[in-house]
């Protein structure tokens, strides 16, 4: 009798595991557990850390990061990257911050700076659609460049006296929560949710794992791309207003480093960079916690910050690493393409 | 069918020396000549000048190593993102052991080892593993400028024996010694890349990988060698730039992926793999140095330098897609 | 009276001057599952892809329900009712079945959004009337290619497709799926879905098909009942040509063994390869596209690993764990790819024609000796008469056939003493053949060991003094030009299963 009773659990306990594994997907579930043991250990270490103004502060400080990993997710997905989030961010903090002083309406100021950003984002897809530059060139040196910009126009002064309204939007509070983390989980979910149910975004899955497929199949494939960096883009250019708005200042040497940590958080989140058409915003949202507990246990401990670049850097190759080996080889149906004539 | 010609000794001779004019080097040689002979009727005095010219190379030497390693990873298919923040790391490793006392042969070969590991490290993920060259090397990027920073805290490291800092500071026969060993040993690599089987390879191996693991070629070696060599390039940069500056610092190298990229780029290696030479990273990057110098002396803002240099990066990558589009065509 | 579905007239194709097909006419019954078989090179691929809107044709009508058409792309045939299953398969593992197939079109609400128990329950009612029980929830990554295959099926059904064309539908499924396989053919046969079956493995053609078209060359040969023909029949019909192509003479003096390979084993991909290749003898490896021996030759020569099995050459157990060691041991091997595997198609014939000898060329030190690459290159340059005579040439600038001999002279400059050809005449022209052919003869009479892996027929036939007749993965047949069996259709039948 006991006997039964055990075999039993241990029959449940198995579909219960095979149905959240099927749900989540195995990487996640990794990620969860991996998670909660580090929550549990930072708990045990310190028990202030598993309180709301902690979790505020975690958060906080990996907010702008967090926004332009929803972009980034996208850029992963349709199997392209775009390491110019990380000078699209002082560019266009120096922007929206010039334009203030120069008394425009706070609201047309930020429409004209997210313009501007998408439009950065619209030429990184030229070079790739019309030049057929590889995407890690094309914003490698869209990154460069703009950083360089940035520098330029502001002569590499700080930008401040911003109105206050505007800095309410980076300082301000709603029901105890800092306005930048009421976008970010607004943006996070609403784009979650598209992605995984609206019909034009799930096209990601069938671009990135095999464009000419796609194409084949009738779906306007360049103008996607064009989407998808100008939307990564895009919220880094929100980014970067919410960087001017939090400090009350502008400066080119804004989120220096950025986009590795950006990067880390997605591919962490399993959105594999080996092969497009793998990940999910879900994914994106672990990674990004990871990373925000990290950046937090770093700060809280006193050590350089520049420790957590090293390990950022090792972190990225490690997601990368045990991605590819948790992934059970899929059926590859990969044959030699025969020449007709 | 092409007609049959038998082609003599002095015609092929002729032909290769028709095909010379045509090739990278020759225009890059042109278009220097016309920027210095610009130069020279702009700012006469100011560009003409032996301190001028000293500070220039002197200013590019570095950039001389850091190009020649990215022509090599770039040759290979791949690229490397490291080659500054390896520059520091050695620069800081080199400096600590010189404060601690070891000598000076021994720091060297401490600092030269780092930049060799990180290297090798590099080479071994992207040809053992498969990862994405860009991936790893932008990982170690980070790895080690963190790593730079975390030894020292950010401060200069100074306090360096005499006999280190001669070298970068002296010169022989009124050649610094930086300017002659980047002469040097540029000038073996180059050889070495045209004549040498084993490096001779990495064109192979850039050029359509999975061809040369059936001729029999060891692609891993030869990518790791490539690797290592770019940032051992890095490494002896450091050294000079410790020395001459007597210093370590985790902040030498900042950018100079960027120089280095579009430096190896213009001077004729591709994105696409398979093509590039040392030669041309040279002319490369004395190009950019002449373009630099120019700036500066029409007065040029300094706050425009990094944006002028992304846009001639930009320039340069979308006429190698160009280029290798229409290579790739026939 | 059973309507003509699907009529083509008169079809001509070619490209780049050959004529690929010539006059092509036939037609396709609703409801009938019709099959189009014929070698490799025949024509089929192409004809299908004319059907499917892939490639345009020269000239001729294709009419399809009453109408002319004229598709220019394969989303607009699909659109209209005509669809591939292709063999190689191509859905996004990562999202789940039902939306690889309804591929960006699933129904959805005005603003987008997905409508999943809508998508779920349409992609069920395929499944139903495919007789097919697959979880349309789950990821297409999940499950087995078999059932991949019948997803892509899906996907046609979901486009309400009249014709579907099946590429070599068999050509990875077990035989239990393939049973499977026949009994979702017979529901689409009552839903009036027309099937045009590619296959060569004429006992499922006659398992499943109502009638049989047999392609040659580019022509069609006959159309019938699959109840008026037999399986020696169709085989006749497929390879009956004239064999009037000039091939040099055969072996005259056949030597010792050279070359023995003994229960050559990767599992999954062939199986207890065994054979032997004497002194002088030109060896062929005959059978289809996919028989797996690219990959046997890729074992032998340490390309991929093999899971069993040992090398012996003259005499002597070799370990060759990879290619170097191949070729250091003198086994060539000439791929069939040469465009992507086998030159470096933006460096010039010169550098090519070494790039597998490299240590040859270098001195003790390893530096290059120019000189010796230098007349290496001129000797082979005119030994393959490769045209244009500049060896400065980039690869790429030359032709195909020229291409083919300047990957040929990268092997013989690499000294070996055995030499396995892959496909040696794919694309080339007929000069170049010819020249190709006669090449490999002198090289068996100087003693290296030859083998020619070739799809086709009349050059194994004309080239080879012995056969080997390889099927999914095993030998099935040694067929032999002393005795009487070397024949087209002794080939065809072992290359099609294992005998009759």
């Amino acid at each position: 009798m006991q006997r039964e009773k055990v075999y039993n659990m241990k029959n449940t306990i198995i579909s219960i595991y095979r149905k959240v594994v099927r749900k989540l997907g195995l990487h996640n579930l990794a990620l969860i557990v991996v998670l909660l043991v580090l929550i549990v250990a930072m708990t045990i270490r310190s028990p202030y850390f598993f309180t709301f103004a902690n979790f505020e502060v975690i958060f906080s400080g990996f907010v702008l990061e967090a926004i332009m990993a929803i972009g980034m997710t996208f850029v992963i997905l349709s199997g392209g990257i775009d390491l110019s989030v990380s000078s699209v961010l002082p560019l266009s903090a120096i922007l929206v911050g010039f334009l203030l002083k120069q008394g425009m309406p706070i609201g047309i100021a930020i429409l004209v700076t997210l313009v501007v950003a998408m439009l950065i984002g619209f030429f990184n897809a030229f070079l790739k659609i019309v030049l057929n530059v590889h995407p890690f060139i094309a914003t490698l040196a869209t990154m460069l460049t703009f950083r360089g910009l940035a520098l330029a126009v502001s002569k590499g002064e700080n930008l401040s006296g911003f109105p206050e309204i505007f800095t309410n939007i980076g300082q301000g509070y709603f029901l105890n929560i800092p306005f930048p983390i009421w976008i970010f989980v607004i943006l996070i979910f609403s784009m979650g949710y598209l992605l995984k149910n609206h019909s034009y975004f799930q096209q990601v899955y069938f671009i990135g794992y095999n464009p000419h497929a796609a194409l084949v199949s009738g779906m306007k494939v360049n103008r996607f791309f064009l989407f998808v960096f100008g939307f990564s883009s895009l919220l880094a250019g929100l980014a970067g207003i919410l960087a001017a708005a939090q400090y009350g200042a502008a400066h080119n040497s804004y989120g220096i480093g950025s986009e590795l940590k950006v990067i880390t958080a997605v591919a962490i989140g399993g959105t594999s960079m080996v092969r497009g058409g793998t990940g999910s915003m879900f994914g994106t949202m672990l990674g990004i916690t990871f990373m925000a507990i990290l950046s937090n246990a770093f700060m809280m401990s006193g050590i350089s910050t520049y420790w957590q670049d090293i390990v950022t850097g090792v972190m990225l190759l490690l997601a990368i690493l045990l991605a590819e080996s948790l992934k059970v080889k899929r059926s590859a149906n990969i044959t030699l393409e025969i020449n007709p004539a | 069918m092409g007609s049959i010609s038998i082609k003599t000794a002095t015609e092929k001779k002729k032909n290769k020396r028709q095909s010379l004019l045509h090739t990278r080097e020759a225009s890059l040689i042109i278009v220097i000549l016309i920027v210095i002979i610009a130069m020279s009727i702009l700012k006469t005095e100011a560009f003409l000048s032996l301190n001028n010219f000293e500070a220039m190379f002197n200013g590019m030497v570095f950039d001389l190593f850091t190009a020649a390693g990215l022509t090599l990873a770039l040759i290979l298919w791949g690229i490397d993102l490291s080659v500054g923040s390896v520059l520091a790391l050695t620069s800081v490793i080199t400096a600590m052991a010189l404060r601690a006392g070891v000598s000076i042969p021994i720091s060297i070969c401490l600092g030269l080892g780092t930049s060799v590991a990180c290297g090798a490290i590099n080479g071994y993920l992207i040809s053992r593993f498969k990862i994405a060259p860009f991936i790893v090397t932008l990982a170690m990027y980070s790895i080690a400028r963190g790593a730079a920073v975390v030894l020292t805290s950010g401060y200069y490291l100074s306090g360096l024996p005499d006999g280190f800092v001669a070298l970068g500071r002296g010169t022989v026969l009124s050649v610094p010694i930086p300017v002659l060993a980047a002469v040097i040993i540029l000038a073996a690599l180059g050889i070495l890349m045209k004549k040498h089987n084993f490096f001779h390879q990495m064109y192979f191996v850039g050029n359509n990988p999975k061809a040369s693991e059936l001729s029999g070629i060891n692609t891993r070696a030869v990518i790791m060698t490539g690797y290592i060599i770019s940032s051992l390039l890095a490494g002896v940069a450091a050294i000079f730039m410790s020395s001459r500056l007597a210093m370590g610092f985790s902040g030498f190298g900042l950018l100079a992926e960027q120089r280095a990229i579009a430096a190896a780029v213009i001077g004729g290696a591709s994105f696409s793999g398979g093509e590039g030479s040392i030669q041309g990273a040279v002319l490369g990057v004395f190009l950019l140095a002449l373009i630099n110098n120019g700036f500066v002396l029409l007065n040029g803002s300094p706050n425009w330098q990094q944006a002028v240099s992304g846009i001639i990066l930009l320039v340069a990558v979308g006429v190698d897609a160009y280029r290798s589009s229409k290579r790739r065509k026939g | 009276m059973v309507q003509n579905i699907l009529e083509v007239n008169g079809i001509n194709k070619a490209f780049s001057g050959n004529y690929v097909l010539k006059n092509v006419s036939f037609d396709i019954k609703e409801g009938e599952v019709h099959t189009l078989i014929g070698e490799n090179g025949a024509g089929k691929s192409t004809l299908m892809k004319i059907i499917g809107g892939i490639y345009s044709k020269d000239s001729g009508t294709v009419v399809y329900d009453g109408a002319n058409i004229d598709f220019t792309s394969p989303i607009e045939a699909m659109n209209n009712g005509i669809s591939i299953v292709h063999q190689e398969l191509s859905l996004a593992e990562n999202i789940s079945v039902a939306q690889n197939i309804f591929c960006h079109r699933e129904p959805k609400n005005k603003m987008g959004f997905i409508q999943w128990e809508k998508l779920y329950q349409q992609a069920n009612s395929i499944f139903e009337q495919m007789g097919v029980d697959i979880d349309p929830r789950q990821e297409a990554g999940n499950i087995s290619v078999a059932q991949q295959q019948l997803v892509e099926i899906g996907k046609a059904l979901s486009m309400n497709s009249r014709v579907i064309i099946m590429d070599e539908p068999t050509s990875s499924l077990s035989d239990k799926e393939v049973e499977y396989l026949y009994k979702i053919i017979k529901n689409l046969k009552k839903n009036n879905v027309a099937i045009v079956f590619i296959s060569h493995k004429l006992k499922e053609v006659f398992e499943v098909s109502d009638r049989i078209t047999v392609l040659r060359d580019g022509e069609i040969i006959d159309t019938m009942n699959t109840s008026d023909t037999t399986q020696e029949d169709i085989i006749h019909k497929m390879v009956g040509r004239h064999l009037d192509d000039l091939y040099p003479q055969k072996s005259k003096k056949i030597g010792e063994v050279i070359l023995e390979v003994e229960n050559l084993t990767s599992s999954g991909v062939f199986e207890n390869i065994n054979f032997n290749l004497k002194k002088g003898e030109i060896l062929g490896m005959a059978g289809l596209v996919g028989a797996g021996r690219t990959e046997i030759a890729r074992g032998m020569i340490g390309a991929d690993p093999i899971d069993s099995g040992s090398i012996t050459l003259n005499g002597k157990i070799v370990s060759i764990k990879n290619c170097r060691q191949a070729i250091a041991h003198g086994i060539g091997y000439v791929t069939e790819d040469r465009k992507l595997l086998g030159l470096f198609q933006t460096m010039s014939v010169r550098w090519n024609i070494v790039s597998a000898s490299l240590k040859k060329y270098g001195t003790a030190l390893g530096f290059i000796r120019n000189d010796s690459i230098d007349s290496s290159s001129k000797e082979f340059v005119s030994l393959m008469d490769i045209r244009p005579q500049n060896d400065e040439l980039n690869v790429i600038n030359l032709s195909g056939g020229n291409q083919q001999k300047a990957l040929m002279a990268k092997w013989l400059c690499s000294n070996p003493s055995v030499l396995i050809v892959d496909e040696p005449t794919r694309g080339v022209d007929v000069g170049a053949k010819s020249h190709i052919h006669n090449y490999l003869r002198r090289l068996a009479d100087q003693g290296i060991g030859v083998i020619v892996i070739s799809s086709e027929q009349p050059e194994v036939l004309g080239l080879c003094d012995r056969v080997l007749v390889v099927s999914d993965g095993v030998i099935t047949r040694e067929l032999d030009n002393n005795s009487n069996d070397l024949t087209q259709e002794e080939i065809m039948k072992y290359a099609t299963g294992k005998g009759l």
